[in-house]
């Protein structure tokens, strides 16, 4: 035997068993994780050594198809580690010895050029379709850097590739006849590559379309693409897509529709699940809502969501080829903990208190625990954990569990207890010192103060429902102590022009400040009313509305004060006007336990409507 | 102030030739990460070097999980997970006599757990495993979440956490000071009231107050640990790890690398909580973060920063319950940090007690120990003496065990225990001294080398001043040499083989260069062309009292006629051999070369002559055929010359041959016959007539004249007739005859007839007559000078007027050598020539 042909035939031996290799870490991989093999870096650098000892000698007829072979593998294996300038250099030294082969024109730098030319030049001999995987390796690498136009200037060869697709079938060149050792074998089946090249590029530039604004376009080239043969992670993208098209072109229906089919092509497609909640949001819809945001957290919260979708094929994933910006954002998920944050604040503030008070509890839980799955993700929606703390109280109070409230509140004290300080500045306007401390300083000491009032309001509501007058009264004391030791300060003084809008002018430190300084001091009043001491009761409660008018609960015991002092038409006037008053059952634009509490002592409207037709008119 | 300790040296590894800072981790096994390929395991219990593990790259970072069952280890390429117990019974189990020597693990890559590069520090929270790595544009701080089972790989990424670099100036400063790397430190910190009461190595209680105030409520809230870094930039950066959206922040700049973070309990107020965080900068900035009590005005507690500077550099360090612990490299020290907080109540401390307690800090106690690069966390025996684990620079594990402290130093002295202490810093002194002697032995070499050096060069230069008084005494080192004609490349060249001989007392050591420099005579005296020079130098190691050195140089090349030669011989001694480069350059005022002439050496054309021999025929023939095209102006002299030498000629010559110059020596036959006799041949029996002749011409073309000996290839020189057929170095043909003539005496009134003989020169060069015949003169004026007490006898040598003749020669000589060498016209040449020519004929000369 001729020693070149000997040597040929150990390369291509040494290529099989490397191919072999990395086919057997791919199943591994998918059962389970095995130390033993491999990494996919040896891999890459395996095939590069024998492609370099192959391209030793010069560009020679008999050996182009293994060293095209070992290129694809090579390339593969580069492409898959995200080197995707070592895999273009692979494919620029074969396309040149091709050429240098076949004897054409190397001169061209333009890639499409070049690849037309080394096309042409090989033209319809054994080694077109050698030449052909390296297009879809170039083609991958093209996805894989978003190189949307040039694939589309390309679109023309498709139809070459769709052919030979057929073509490839046929010869099976590497599976289906008897293993011969003398056929180089490939890591990837590029039929499988093709499949998942074509329906990646409709996503790509689906989403592409979309971000540019045109929606039809988008809608009809991303239906035609679900029809492909593709994974089944790959179909509900682009069901997920049309439906954002939809939306885009504001048909929620028909947008729901498509996320339900992208649902139920890949139960895994928590985005779809996302995007239907905010239609559903946006619809006011909000027990479906609700309905959706479980189903997107106990989505998220199987093991599988975390794993990319990633189908057969462990080498050129599809996470890799889809990467384009516009894509992603589309594809943004908010973290599992945002979503059960919603889901409780959803549920408390729509009467669903228990299931609301669950999640909340769940969510702390998560926060506790050893664990640390899912807690590092990067939005910071979440609000601060005092909050959430202060939020799961009311909710509990709200649930009549005063005693996991009072717990709950007890740690907050405990934890800012030492650092509260001794006077606090408020300053107005606040936006521009709240964006500069917010961030750097992670809280202040004004957000610790609020942080603690709020937790001795809440305390003064539980005990107020549990009818411990004193101790209620303590706490709400508390409160308010704490809370003229913040001093209002205006920095640019402006003549206030009293109006609606005023809450939203004035910050948000501000009107939080207010809001806890009425509730307390209504509170405190409220208390004081039990256990007889009317006066204090009648100045706590008139304070409390200065400061806060909108109070429901204070203009009524306020009333009821003036008429056990005997100052009856007072009280009239009183309750008249504050059943005036757009009785709003809940804000929504502040935390949940700023709201007017629910659990204390109650009068009832009827019977003061009552005693005010027995009072007469005047 | 200062303290001895006991050290005991558990084990050696040899020097750490290390490129990063090196690493002890303390538990039953003690793991030695040096910054090589290679980490050690140390049994505390057996006391000996129970496994190396052989890393596939430089291991920067180990942490050992908290069962103790694994072990991790960050290397170049990512991170290696290691079980010891398991991997120690598998390999011990195949070779059984391996109880004594370590077992050596190969870790390779199957151990890999996570692919990482450049990971600079490894931390252990829990289940998660921290990793902390240095990428092109930030640190990057990665959590890993740990498998439940041992044997599962996989390490899953929980999240991310990355810290922009700054200008790496700092940085760089330190690492070109110390040539070491230097590598982040990495450490956890749990508030005090959540935290169970033993926390792993690296981990640190601290209290809740504190803690809050440093790393924010939320993180108290959460009851989450904190992982504070230190990074080579001097930053200071924390990490609430459990805590929803948290980020990498700054907490502090040292503006110095970090070399240690840890803290301290300072003072006992509860269930040790730490009161304090400590951190260490490479060149001595020491941090304390403690709780202060803010203002009367602002009742909050506040974080208070003192910053306390000590003497750099700081290699390592570690704390225990009120001490900080670190070693500058040439010593330990002792800072106690519960003196600088006596002051906790805030309303007590005074400006008084607050200086005191800066004193206190700013003075260390030194323990005595030196070298030590890496520290282990510290630990109480049951007699309640403090224990540190270190590692010096030269690889020695010790363990360092501090006096207890001054309250309790009387209870417990012990005389065995001081003995103890006593011999271990006896060791601790013995390696000093080890260190010190070395130097003073290689400074005593140098010393006696210099000594031998100052003695050569006072034996050099006094022979050479008293030379005037004893002109015949040579110096005892000395050179001589002799010529060979050599063929190499067809081409003919005059080697000069040149024998430096120590005949000395003294020992020429290395750092002498034997300089020999050859300079034509002719160009010597007119001075003025380097070019025509060539030094020539030979470094020597060692040549003891009576040993030769010889070297071979090409003087001239074949059609070179430079002649005569003058070869000067001098010794150089250069201080940088001896000093080393930087040694010598670091004295810039010195010269540091010494410069030592021996003797010099003459090469004239009777050296360079190229004798017949019947052997040596063939080479004449090409001699001559190169030669003879190559000169046109010989060529033309020697038409221009048959017309005169008709004229001119008169005495003996062979008038058959006019178109040959010729010159001639007289000397009387008698006087040479006394001083060949007497002198230079004393075994020699009397010379007959004809003999006289014969060894005239054998002594003038073999005897060493002026140090130099004319070399014969092969035979020895064979004159059987009374002449001599040679050829110059120019290729010019020459002939020698010698014979016996009557002369008289024409200038004395006494008509007496004297036997004289006569050496005539022949040949168609001037050139060669004109050397040859200078050669001859110097010659006869060297054997007249080397007898003058025996030849006194003989009186009316005329001396005098045989150096007339000579100074003529020269003249003549030089006078040739300027026609030849400068480009003169044709014109201008032969007039000059014949003018010489002329003044050689007029001069016969007689040597009585």
């Amino acid at each position: 035997m001729a020693p070149p042909l000997s040597l040929l035939d150990t390369w291509v031996q040494e290529n099989n068993e490397l191919v072999n290799k990395c086919k057997q870490k791919g199943e591994q991989d998918a059962v389970s994780r095995d130390c033993s093999q491999p990494p996919l870096k040896w891999f890459s650098f395996e095939f590069h050594k024998l492609l370099r000892k192959i391209q030793g000698i010069p560009p020679n007829a008999d050996h182009t198809q293994l060293e095209l072979a070992v290129v694809f593998n090579a390339g593969v294996c580069s492409a898959a580690q995200s080197q995707v300038s070592e895999a273009e250099l692979f494919l620029a030294q074969a396309t040149e010895r091709v050429l240098q082969m076949t004897g054409g024109d190397a001169g061209a730098s333009d890639p499409l050029v070049r690849w037309r030319t080394v096309l042409n030049s090989v033209g319809d001999t054994a080694l077109h379709p050698s030449v052909l995987y390296l297009l879809c390796l170039q083609w991958a690498i093209w996805l894989a850097t978003c190189q949307l136009k040039t694939i589309q200037e390309f679109q023309e060869m498709s139809a070459l590739f769709d052919t030979l697709c057929g073509g490839i079938g046929d010869g099976s060149v590497s599976e289906a006849r008897p293993k011969s050792s003398n056929i180089p074998l490939l890591v990837m089946d590029p039929r499988r590559l093709i499949e998942l090249l074509q329906i990646c590029t409709s996503i790509a530039l689906g989403a592409e379309r979309l971000n540019e604004g045109r929606s039809s376009e988008a809608l009809s080239s991303l239906q035609a693409a679900s029809a492909l043969p593709a994974p089944r992670a790959l179909v509900a993208y682009t069901h997920l897509l049309s439906g954002s098209c939809l939306t885009h072109m504001r048909r929620p229906q028909m947008a729901l529709q498509c996320y339900r089919k992208a649902l139920e092509t890949d139960s895994r497609c928590v985005c779809a699940l996302y995007q239907s909640m905010l239609i559903y949001r946006q619809l006011g819809n909000t027990q479906a809502e609700i309905q959706a945001l479980r189903l997107l957290h106990s989505t998220l919260m199987l093991p599988s969501a975390i794993e990319p979708a990633l189908g057969s094929t462990h080498l050129l994933s599809p996470s890799l080829l889809l990467r384009s910006q516009s894509l992603s954002s589309l594809l943004s998920v908010p973290s599992a903990l945002t979503v059960l944050h919603s889901l409780a604040l959803k549920c408390v503030l729509y009467g669903r208190v228990s299931e609301g008070v669950e999640h909340y509890l769940d969510l702390l839980a998560v926060v506790h625990s050893e664990d640390q799955q899912g807690l590092h993700t990067e939005d910071a929606t979440l609000p601060k954990l005092p909050e959430l703390y202060l939020e799961a109280g009311a909710a509990l109070l709200m649930a009549r569990r005063p005693a996991d409230c009072l717990a709950l509140c007890n740690e907050v004290n405990s934890t800012t207890l030492e650092l509260l300080p001794e006077k606090v500045v408020l300053e107005e306007p606040e936006e521009r010192r709240e964006a500069e401390t917010r961030d750097m300083e992670g809280e202040n000491s004004l957000a610790m103060v609020l942080w603690t009032a709020a937790a001795y309001l809440l305390q003064g509501h539980c005990h107020s429902h549990l009818k411990d007058w004193k101790q209620a009264v303590t706490h709400y004391t508390r409160c308010i102590n704490l809370l003229v030791k913040v001093r209002f300060k205006k920095r640019d003084f402006q003549p206030q022009i009293p109006g609606a809008d005023m809450d939203v002018k004035r910050g948000k430190d501000l009107c939080v400040l207010e809001r806890l300084k009425g509730l307390s001091l209504a509170g405190r009043g409220i208390c004081f009313i039990q256990i007889d001491k009317l006066k204090e009761a009648l100045r706590d409660l008139q304070l409390g509305l200065q400061t806060f008018p909108e109070c429901v609960g204070a203009g009524l015991w306020c009333g009821e004060v003036l008429w056990r002092l005997r100052r009856r038409r007072e009280a009239a006037a009183c309750w008249e006007k504050t059943w005036s008053l757009t009785t709003q059952s809940l804000d929504k634009s502040l935390p949940v336990y700023l709201q007017e509490p629910q659990s204390g002592p109650l009068l009832d409207s009827t019977e003061l409507r009552h005693r005010i037709q027995e009072l007469g008119p005047t | 102030m200062a303290a001895d300790c006991a050290v005991e040296t558990w084990t050696e590894f040899g020097f750490l030739g290390t490129s990063v800072t090196p690493k002890v981790r303390f538990g039953t096994d003690v793991f030695i990460c040096t910054g090589s390929d290679e980490v050690y395991v140390f049994s505390t219990h057996e006391r000996r070097l129970k496994a190396v593990f052989q890393l596939p790259g430089p291991a920067t970072d180990l942490v050992e999980s908290h069962d103790k069952q694994l072990v991790y280890v960050a290397c170049a390429s990512g991170v290696y997970c290691v079980n010891l117990q398991s991997l120690l019974h598998s390999s011990q189990s195949a070779p059984p006599e391996s109880s004594s020597s370590p077992t050596e693990l190969k870790i390779s890559s199957e151990f890999l757990v996570i692919e990482a590069d450049g990971v600079s520090s490894l931390l252990l929270v829990g289940s998660v495993l921290l990793t902390l790595c240095q990428t092109d544009s930030s640190w990057l701080m990665t959590l890993y979440k740990t498998p439940e089972q041992t044997q599962s790989s996989s390490y899953e990424v929980l999240g991310s956490f990355s810290l922009p670099l700054v200008s790496a100036v700092v940085q760089d400063d330190t690492e070109s000071k110390g040539g070491r790397r230097r590598s982040s430190v990495l450490i956890c910190v749990h508030s005090g009231d959540t935290a169970p009461s033993t926390v792993p190595h690296g981990h640190f209680r601290l209290e809740p107050v504190l803690f809050k105030l440093l790393f924010g409520v939320e993180a108290a809230l959460a009851k989450s640990p904190v992982i504070v870094c230190g990074l080579p930039d001097g930053r200071l950066c924390f990490l609430p790890l459990r805590l929803p959206g948290s980020r990498l922040r700054v907490l502090h700049s040292l503006e110095q690398p970090v070399v240690f973070v840890g803290a301290s309990v300072v003072m006992e107020t509860g269930p040790g909580h730490a009161q304090c965080l400590v951190a260490v900068g490479g060149q001595g900035r020491v941090v304390l973060i403690k709780t202060e009590k803010g203002g009367p005005e602002d009742g909050s507690s506040l974080a208070g920063f003192t910053e306390v500077c000590v003497s750099g550099p700081v290699e390592c360090g570690c704390v225990d319950h009120n001490c900080l612990y670190y070693s500058t490299g040439s010593d330990l020290l002792l800072l106690d940090l519960s003196e600088g907080s006596s002051g906790k109540e805030g309303k007590e401390r005074d400006d008084k007690t607050s200086s005191k307690t800066t004193a206190a800090l700013h003075s260390p106690t030194s323990l005595n120990v030196c070298r030590v690069v890496a520290l282990a966390e510290p630990t109480c025996n049951t007699a309640g003496q403090v224990q540190l684990l270190g590692l010096s620079v030269r690889g020695k594990l010790q363990r360092i065990s501090l006096p207890v402290r001054r309250k309790e130093a009387g209870l417990s002295k012990q005389v065995g225990r001081s003995v103890r202490d006593l011999l271990s810093a006896i060791g601790d002194v013995c390696e000093r001294a080890s260190v010190l002697k070395t130097a003073i032995k290689s400074k005593n070499q140098i010393l006696k080398h210099l000594n031998q050096v100052v003695n050569i060069s006072f034996l050099l230069t006094a022979t050479a001043n008293t030379e005037d008084h004893l002109p015949m005494k040579e110096k005892p080192i000395r050179c001589h040499a002799m010529t060979s004609w050599s063929r190499l490349l067809q081409k003919d060249s005059l080697n000069l083989a040149c024998v430096l001989e120590n005949s000395s007392l003294y020992v020429l050591e290395r750092g002498w260069t034997l300089s020999i420099t050859v300079v034509p005579l002719c160009c010597s005296s007119t001075a003025g062309e380097e070019s025509s020079s060539t030094n020539f130098l030979f470094p020597f190691q060692h040549l003891h009292p009576g040993e030769t050195l010889e070297v071979s140089l090409p003087i001239a090349a074949a059609g070179d006629s430079s002649f005569p030669l003058t070869v000067n011989c001098s010794l150089i001694f250069s201080l940088s051999s001896l000093l080393g480069e930087e040694g010598a350059a670091s004295c810039p005022g010195w010269q540091s070369n010494i410069s030592l002439p021996l003797n010099t050496l003459t090469v004239d054309w009777l050296h360079a002559l190229h004798l017949n021999n019947p052997t040596a025929r063939h080479k004449m023939v090409t001699f001559q055929s190169s030669s003879i095209t190559t000169d046109p102006i010989q060529a033309f002299i020697s038409s221009r010359q048959i017309r005169r030498s008709r004229g001119a000629d008169r005495g003996g010559e062979s008038v058959s041959r006019p178109e040959k110059y010729s010159a001639s020596v007289r000397v009387s036959s008698e006087l040479l016959r006394e001083l060949k006799s007497s002198d230079l041949d004393p075994k020699a029996p009397k010379l007959a007539p004809e003999n006289l002749c014969l060894s005239l011409l054998e002594w003038l073309l073999s005897e060493s004249s002026g140090g130099v000996k004319m070399g014969h290839q092969g035979d020895k020189v064979a004159v059987s007739s009374s002449v001599v057929h040679a050829h110059g170095p120019n290729g010019a043909t020459v002939k020698l005859t010698a014979k016996e003539i009557e002369v008289r005496e024409e200038n004395t009134e006494k008509d007496e007839r004297l036997t004289a003989a006569e050496v005539q020169v022949e040949s168609s060069s001037v050139a060669a007559v004109c050397g040859l015949h200078h050669a001859v003169l110097s010659r006869i004026q060297i054997l007249l000078q080397r007898a003058p007490e025996k030849a006194a006898s003989m009186t009316r040598v005329p001396i005098l007027s045989l150096r007339q003749a000579l100074q003529r020669a020269e003249i003549q000589q030089s006078q040739i050598s300027g026609a030849f060498g400068v480009g003169m016209t044709t014109g201008q040449t032969s007039p000059s020539l014949l003018n010489v020519y002329q003044e050689l004929r007029q001069n016969p000369l007689l040597i009585i």
